[in-house]
């Protein structure tokens, strides 16, 4: 059995004045070390709590919610840092393309008029299967994979890439 | 007879045009035999030499194989090129049963354009059908070995148009030579590098501002026109500008004809190398051209210098990891603007330039708020530090003082 | 009692403690002039610790494939609360352990401590050192961007210069002809299992022997010893212990501020099509090295120049691994001026042409 008192390094010894600058010190350690071991966990802490965008958004994207996008029209949304766009044709079907004109970057839009996506800038046209139609811009537009995910007025249409 | 010989054509073994011809010493004579033998679009289709020349491939002998008699016509000359090929060629009924799409236009185009004056006038020194498809060896203009197929135009037609020597005595309307720089101020051109380096099949070549049968320069007035077919936007803003009155050569005055290089903001200005200058002087006050080139240019410069300043500051603050995609997607659209600001430069009025510059300020005015948030969100980061690092230097001096009470008490 | 004595009594009941009691209250450090290079090892321990503690951190939201890599990153630092943080920490404490892991193996070579009875401490530790750069060089890969991939693609390169192996190294390394999200998966497995296995024995062994060992004095101190001098020791616990957490609460300190103040950038993705861009260079602890391979001819003595560099490097490799058992005067005690300048040369050198190579074009 060890003899209590003495064996151990951090034994006290003596100090019985109602205030001695050894237990000062002690105590400014103690604080010292809870605050620091404070600031290290509570960033550990926040870290390990998913963020609410949940997972990288490298290949796929919500556009919106399906019942909002009626037939004949096109949005705007974002994957990622470029923008996209998600069209329901006029029978109804989804589809999407990356809204970056091939010819200087400007982004597209949906003309219902002509059921085409169309480049404000230099007046590039492209059909729905994402093909040049007319104008300058040298390459179709990149094709994306779209589903929906949920059920009822809340299912949201899901952009990813293929 | 004619239809006897056709028949007697259609047998692929009596064509002696062709084996003795191929043995000829003299290659004037072997090569078109030999070329034809090869990839040839018309011989594909059962074509042979007489379906051009006449003659009877039946006999050996070249007197009776050369019998004027059996419609030999020898090596058609000149004005003679285009009327064998326009035979099948100007027949709806008969090309629509190999290449129903096929225009059957070409010897009309060909009689309208220059070359086809030129040699209705006697000058056989002028391009006809043969010059540009070749006569023996004839691929489709969609084949890639063909000489008219579309990166292939160019040099097809600088054959004749490069070559100072056989362009010797052509004048232009105004009397000055006509020059043969085209080929090399063409291959300068971004439509040269579209077609060759981004391999855009659509991007222009001689014929597609010349037109391919019916070649001939643009004329007065009509360059916004042919420009305006792929450049549409451009041609319109161009068509509601005072320029589109005063200038005769349209797009062609500031961009040049063959050598369309990529234009640049540079371009305006009515000092220095500015392509306003020939015209306006940004030295006189009254020049009310340059003062509108100096306020679209100002405009489109001050937009520049925004919006390189709002990518810096959201790219730091991207580094230093505050989310901005939102933000990214904002520099695009303010880019976008940017595009369309240059395109209305083509007005020449500075008010409808500065609108579209508006819209981008404002976008610009949204990043530039989002990116001092980031820099506020580093700002509270570095009090978070801060306090953090006051809490370490407590410890460090407590451990400090700890250490040498320690070291005492040792001793 | 307090809770601790308590608790330590309650242990002591069950698992008998008297050796680490005994152990605690006697071990020594010897107090000489210097003394102060002990600290190395402690630090470069600790900022190991930093390492594992960041990466596990990382690990939870990074992917290791070629298509979501640089975005996870990305999301890391832009998305994750203090992402920004634990990602800079980790980045900026590889530096400082791989430099302090150096200074610790310059100060262990220049004073002789590899001597009898410490050579296997001196070859763990040595093997540690290697280990480290292999952290460093599959680390550098993992954010999957342009610099990344290229400065892996020169390294990697490099391996196949090794002579009759080269080739089949490097398609072992690169899990290919070419470096690809396969080169991805292989650094991956290689930076967080298979290394922290190895280095895990082998700081155990390595702190074991230290441990048991106590700590090498210089040979003059020594000598000083054999004449009857009595050399004054420091109490590991509590004197030593104090001065060694003060020093990591600094270097904590300073890994804070530099990962607010010079964040690690993110790139540009790497595109695997895009040409090498011109000046592409490894991280610093293998500039002196990259750069002279860059500077040999490209023949030597009828062999590919690179080659002989390689087997070179190899060489000194081999060379610092047996240096206890080379060092025959160090092993009787003595002290051995020739490995001193040695060491100091390689030192020169090293700082040298890292100098050199980081400024040349």
């Amino acid at each position: 059995m060890p003899n209590t008192p003495t064996d151990f390094p951090f034994a006290r010894q003596g100090g019985d004045q109602p205030f001695d600058r050894r237990s000062f010190l002690d105590a400014l350690l103690a604080v010292g070390f809870v605050s620091t071991a404070a600031a290290m966990a509570y960033p550990v802490a926040r870290f390990l709590v998913p963020p609410p965008s949940g997972e990288p958004e490298t290949a796929t994207a919500v556009a919106g919610r399906a019942a909002e996008l009626k037939p004949n029209s096109g949005k705007i949304f974002k994957f990622g840092n470029k923008p996209g766009i998600v069209v329901r044709t006029a029978e109804g079907e989804l589809r999407a393309f990356s809204a970056v004109c091939s010819h200087l970057d400007c982004t597209v839009q949906f003309k219902a008029d002509t059921s085409q996506l169309w480049c404000a800038c230099h007046n590039g046209t492209y059909d729905l299967g994402g093909n040049v139609v007319s104008g300058p811009p040298p390459r179709g537009l990149e094709a994306f994979v779209v589903n929906i995910r949920g059920e009822g007025t809340d299912a949201e249409i899901v952009v990813s890439r293929s | 007879m004619l239809l006897l010989l056709l028949a007697l054509a259609a047998a692929p073994e009596a064509n002696n045009c062709v084996t003795c011809h191929t043995t000829q010493q003299d290659q004037r004579l072997a090569r078109p035999a030999v070329l034809f033998s090869e990839t040839d679009v018309h011989r594909e289709r059962g074509f042979a030499c007489i379906d051009c020349h006449g003659g009877d491939p039946t006999t050996p002998d070249k007197a009776k194989a050369h019998d004027p008699a059996r419609l030999f016509k020898g090596k058609p000359v000149g004005q003679a090129v285009v009327t064998t090929c326009a035979r099948c060629h100007s027949d709806a009924g008969l090309m629509r049963t190999y290449a129903p799409r096929q225009r059957v236009d070409q010897a009309t185009e060909y009689a309208a354009s220059v070359h086809g004056k030129q040699l209705a006038a006697g000058d056989q020194r002028v391009a006809t059908c043969v010059s540009c498809h070749g006569a023996h060896g004839v691929r489709l203009v969609s084949d890639a070995k063909s000489p008219v197929f579309p990166t292939s135009v160019a040099t097809t037609c600088a054959s004749c148009h490069a070559d100072a020597k056989h362009m010797e005595g052509y004048k232009l309307a105004d009397g000055s030579t006509l020059p043969t720089s085209q080929l090399a101020d063409y291959r300068k051109s971004v439509h040269f590098a579209a077609m060759t380096r981004n391999n855009d099949l659509s991007a222009p070549t001689c014929n597609d501002c010349h037109g391919n049968h019916g070649a001939a320069p643009p004329g007065v007035g009509a360059i916004a026109n042919v420009c305006g077919t792929c450049h549409a936007v451009f041609a319109q803003k161009f068509e509601l500008s005072v320029h589109s009155q005063i200038f005769d050569k349209g797009c062609v005055e500031c961009h040049g004809n063959h050598a369309v290089l990529k234009p640049s903001d540079e371009m305006l200005s009515a000092t220095g190398h500015g392509i306003c200058v020939p015209c306006h002087n940004g030295d006189d006050k009254n020049d009310s051209g340059a003062k509108a080139a100096v306020g679209m240019r100002g405009d489109i410069e001050g937009l520049k210098t925004r919006l390189d300043q709002a990518r810096s500051l959201i790219a730091g603050v991207k580094n230093s990891g505050i989310e901005v995609s939102d933000d990214e997607l904002a520099l695009r659209e303010a880019a976008t603007k940017l595009t369309l600001a240059r395109t209305e430069v083509h007005t020449f009025e500075p008010a409808r330039v500065t609108e579209v510059i508006a819209d981008a300020t404002k976008i610009v005015g949204g990043i530039d708020q989002a990116g001092q948030r980031g820099v506020a969100e580093l700002k509270y980061r570095r009090r978070g530090l801060a306090l953090s690092l006051g809490a370490i230097l407590l410890v460090v001096v407590g451990l400090a003082l700890k250490v040498r009470q320690i070291d005492q008490q040792h001793r | 009692m307090t809770l601790l004595q308590r608790t330590i009594v309650w242990l002591d009941e069950r698992i008998d403690l008297s050796d680490v009691r005994h152990f605690v209250a006697e071990k020594g450090v010897p107090v000489h002039a210097q003394k102060v290079w002990y600290y190395l090892g402690g630090m470069t321990l600790f900022l190991f610790a930093v390492q594992v503690c960041s990466g596990i951190l990382l690990l939870l939201y990074y992917r290791p494939s070629a298509a979501e890599a640089y975005e996870s990153v990305q999301f890391i630092v832009t998305r994750v609360e203090f992402g920004w943080l634990v990602r800079n920490i980790h980045s900026w404490s590889a530096n400082l352990l791989i430099a302090l892991a150096f200074a610790h193996f310059f100060s262990v070579f220049l004073l002789k401590s590899y001597r009898k009875p410490r050579e296997l401490t001196w070859v763990s530790g040595i093997l540690l050192l290697f280990l480290m750069l292999g952290f460093g060089f599959s680390g550098y890969l993992l954010p999957w961007n342009e610099l990344s991939f290229f400065a892996t693609k020169v390294g990697t390169g490099i391996a196949g210069a090794v002579p009759f192996a080269g080739k089949f190294l490097l398609r072992v390394l690169r899990g290919g002809d070419d470096v690809t999200g396969a080169t991805l998966s292989r650094f991956y497995g290689l930076h967080v299992a298979i290394l922290p296995a190895i280095t895990t024995a082998l700081v155990a062994l390595h702190l074991l022997l230290v441990q048991r060992q106590g700590m090498s004095v210089p040979i003059a101190v020594e000598e000083r010893i054999k004449q009857g001098e009595r050399v004054p020791q420091m109490p590991f616990f509590p004197n030593y212990v104090l001065r060694d957490v003060l020093a990591w609460y600094v270097a904590l300190a300073l890994l804070a501020a530099l990962a607010l103040f010079y964040p690690w950038e993110l790139g540009q993705k790497a595109d695997p099509f895009a040409a090498v861009p011109a000046g592409i260079r490894p991280e610093w602890y293998f500039l002196a090295m990259f750069h002279t391979l860059k500077l040999l001819p490209s023949h030597i003595a009828g062999f590919e120049g690179e080659q002989v560099g390689v087997l070179a490097f190899g060489a000194a490799a081999a060379f610092l691994v047996f240096v206890p058992f080379l060092d025959r005067r160090a092993l009787q005690g003595r002290k051995s001026p020739a490995f001193t300048i040695v060491g100091v040369l390689g030192l020169l050198y090293l700082v040298v042409f890292t100098i050199i190579g980081h400024y040349a074009k």
